[in-house]
């Protein structure tokens, strides 16, 4: 039977993922969950530098089987409780019901123990992301290649 | 035959081997360079040297599916996205470990001097006269006097920047300008160096170009630019490695032949003439084998290599490997223990921080047992101290608030750090030897570890951490921890011994100078010849030994006594 490729993508997470699965809703969800974690302004946002996508791999590429599996539980977990919430997906939220469910989840209000390992562990991908992006490194804490002189010790006011 | 045949042999490339090879070909000896790797071209083959740290796949950090299957090269500290491809993964070339031992290789052009850490010091009186007075290992077969020339030689074409700072117990070379340290190590040197007359704090030595010299500029080098990923090869050329410096040096004088993937399986021995007539080589790739010759041999594979090379260079005459009579080709293989971490805090000098990266830092030489025996343990260590001030990052809560957090400059206070760096004590029971059932790919035996701590080493690590903790304690510095990492012997990439030097054939494998003593026309000059360890980072030691033995060699080659 032939299965139109348009069909299938529909339901693949868009990077060839080896450990875990992750679906093309749910890798747009992390993309949501991302922007709100570092949302654009005027600058780039967590989006903007495919932060989302660094995550999975990070996660597909870095984690050990066990913390794969609470990454992904903690993932379904958050898609459960934001449904049972809400009544809807995260992508479907408001930025207002977004920012209720960011701030439990910072709290930790949740009994369910992978959703904040799953909160914990995007946060700081989303984060190492976006301070390692290109972005970041050359126009907010600019990042020199061939820095060239080594100055020891310089008073702060004039270190910049 | 003839296209086999040269006037020395080096095996190896890599910190000691890139030295025999401009010593020989400097001298115009035809000269065969066999690395048992891949080759690796200055400038060329560094393919991640200019990579920005956004480039990285996965930011530096290695796969889990890769650190599983390699578990003694994960452990590595230079083992990272950006320098992986310079290291033998444990899949590669595996090896047998009665006790624990994390062996670090590079197995290429310029070996481990591609991604060494670069620190330099020389060997003093007391670090050689040290064996002997405290009773330990043999005596060295040389002293001090006997190596300075050859460090200056050293010293002068690798580039090495330091101070001029008047130690008895660590001796000044012939330096480049020192780096600078930042506000904290300064004020920790100070204050050390007041309250403790025999605890001096210097500025790290390093094989970092911090002003060419003509000689430097020679060799197609540049200043180094604190660039701060050295491990990856330099652009510039602005630390000392076989790839930059002398292995070029060696090509330009047209003596040198380098074969690479060449597997060097024995040296082969005339019991007519009581000599090594050559070697043995399989290449890697191919499994094909080939004798080369020459009337002289510097072994050079790394340590542990150089010990498996003769010890599997067995004949009638010599049946338990080239040279050893006596039965200790294997044994007293030492290494430097660097378990030890002293972390603090320091919330004084918060008004000033450096600007850019430095890949220096203080030194503390060794002050325990130096001038006389003191401690209640043999030997001494040295420390590496530095303090940086890191971004503080607030990655509370989420957003725009959070997104402008992560922009602030704000620096967090000082963190400072010294390293243990100990002396091991050579004993026979820390060896090495040959599992002839068990064999590789290339038909070398597995090398067997049996290589561990003693009580010595712990005694000398509790001292380091009291006074450590002193020293930090007396300069104002907080929250004080101790960390034993408990790592494994090896990881220090400092293994040495097995094949010491020393007056005495019935106790030792060479003479002094680095040749054996029961078969005169092979030399070793990397760190298996190393009789003791002392606290010095030993790569300098090895050029300079290198060097010295070389000229010894094609002297007596000249003069037909080998």
């Amino acid at each position: 039977m032939l299965i139109p490729s348009c069909m299938e993508d529909r339901s693949k997470a868009s990077m060839l993922l080896k450990n875990i699965s992750i679906d093309r809703e749910e890798e747009m969800m992390m993309a949501d969950l991302a922007e709100a974690i570092i949302p654009k302004t005027e600058t780039p946002g967590a989006k903007d530098i495919g932060a989302h996508l660094f995550v999975l791999m990070m996660v597909d590429d870095c984690y050990k089987a066990a913390d794969q599996q609470k990454f992904v539980a903690g993932l379904k977990a958050f898609e459960i409780a934001t449904k049972e919430q809400f009544g809807k997906s995260f992508n479907k939220c408001s930025m207002e019901e977004r920012e209720i469910l960011l701030n439990d989840l910072e709290a930790k209000n949740t009994e369910n123990a992978d959703l904040p390992y799953f909160y914990s562990n995007t946060k700081g991908l989303v984060i190492q992301a976006y301070t390692t992006s290109k972005f970041y490194l050359s126009e907010v804490q600019v990042y020199k290649l061939v820095p060239g002189k080594f100055y020891g010790c310089v008073p702060l006011n004039k270190a910049s | 035959m003839a296209e086999n045949t040269f006037d020395a042999i080096v095996i190896g490339s890599g910190m000691s081997g890139g030295w025999a090879a401009k010593e020989f070909t400097g001298k115009g000896l035809k000269t065969l360079v066999l690395e048992r790797g891949r080759d690796v071209k200055h400038l060329k083959d560094y393919p991640t040297t200019n990579m920005m740290p956004w480039e990285f796949e996965h930011r530096g950090q290695i796969p889990v599916a890769i650190k599983d299957a390699n578990p003694v090269i994960s452990r590595c500290y230079a083992f990272k996205e950006d320098a992986m491809h310079f290291f033998v993964k444990d899949t590669e070339h595996p090896y047998l470990q009665e006790k624990p031992f994390d062996w670090i290789r590079g197995y290429q052009v310029g070996g481990k001097s591609l991604m060494w850490a670069r620190h330099t010091q020389r060997w003093s009186q007391y670090d050689f006269e040290a064996p002997k007075r405290d009773g330990y290992a043999v005596d060295w077969p040389i002293r001090y006097n006997d190596l300075s020339d050859w460090y200056s030689y050293v010293e002068k074409f690798a580039g090495i920047s330091g101070n001029k700072d008047g130690l008895s117990q660590l001796p000044d070379g012939e330096f480049l300008p020192p780096h600078e340290l930042n506000c904290v190590e300064e004020y920790f040197k100070n204050t050390i160096t007041k309250k403790y007359k025999d605890r001096p704090v210097i500025t790290a030595r390093m094989a970092h170009l911090t002003e060419p010299q003509p000689i430097h500029i020679e060799q197609g080098r540049a200043q180094c630019q604190n660039r701060v990923i050295c491990q990856r090869g330099c652009p510039f050329g602005g630390y000392f490695s076989s790839n930059a410096s002398t292995l070029p040096w060696a090509a330009k004088t047209g003596n040198l032949t380098m074969i690479t993937n060449a597997v060097v399986q024995q040296i082969l021995y005339d019991e007519a003439t009581d000599k090594a007539t050559g070697v043995r080589v399989v290449d890697a790739i191919t499994k094909e084998s080939t004798d080369y010759l020459a009337p002289v041999i510097f072994v050079n594979a790394g340590a542990i290599n150089t010990n498996l090379i003769l010890l599997n260079s067995t004949s009638n005459r010599f049946p338990n490997g080239l040279g050893n009579d006596n039965g200790l080709l294997g044994k007293y293989v030492a290494f430097h223990n660097y378990r030890g971490r002293v972390f603090g805090k320091f919330n004084q000098l918060t008004d000033s921080n450096s600007v850019g990266r430095s890949p220096s830092g203080a030194y503390i030489p060794r002050f325990r047992n130096v001038f006389t025996k003191e401690a209640d343990f043999l030997g001494g260590y040295a420390s590496l101290f530095v303090a940086q001030r890191s971004l503080k990052m607030n990655t509370n809560g989420f957003g725009n608030k959070l997104k402008e957090q992560l922009s602030a400059k704000d620096l967090n206070d000082w963190s400072v750090s010294a390293m243990f760096m100990g002396e091991t004590i050579p004993k026979a029971s820390n060896q090495i030897t040959l599992d002839n059932l068990n064999k590789d790919e290339w038909g070398m035996p597995l090398i067997n570890f049996n290589v561990g701590y003693d009580d010595n080493d712990e005694k000398m690590l509790a001292d380091f951490f009291a006074q450590m903790t002193e020293m930090f304690t007396t300069a104002g510095f907080t929250d004080i921890e101790t960390k034993d990492s408990k790592q494994a012997p090896g990881l220090d990439i400092h293994e040495m011994g097995g094949v010491r030097m020393g007056s005495d054939p019935e106790t030792s494998l060479l003479n002094k100078w680095n040749q054996l003593h029961q078969c005169k026309n092979v030399f070793v000059t990397d760190g298996a010849c190393m009789t003791s360890t002392a606290t010095q980072n030993p790569s300098l030691t090895y050029m300079a030994l290198t060097a010295r033995a070389v000229d010894y060699a094609v002297e007596e080659l000249k003069n037909k006594n080998i």
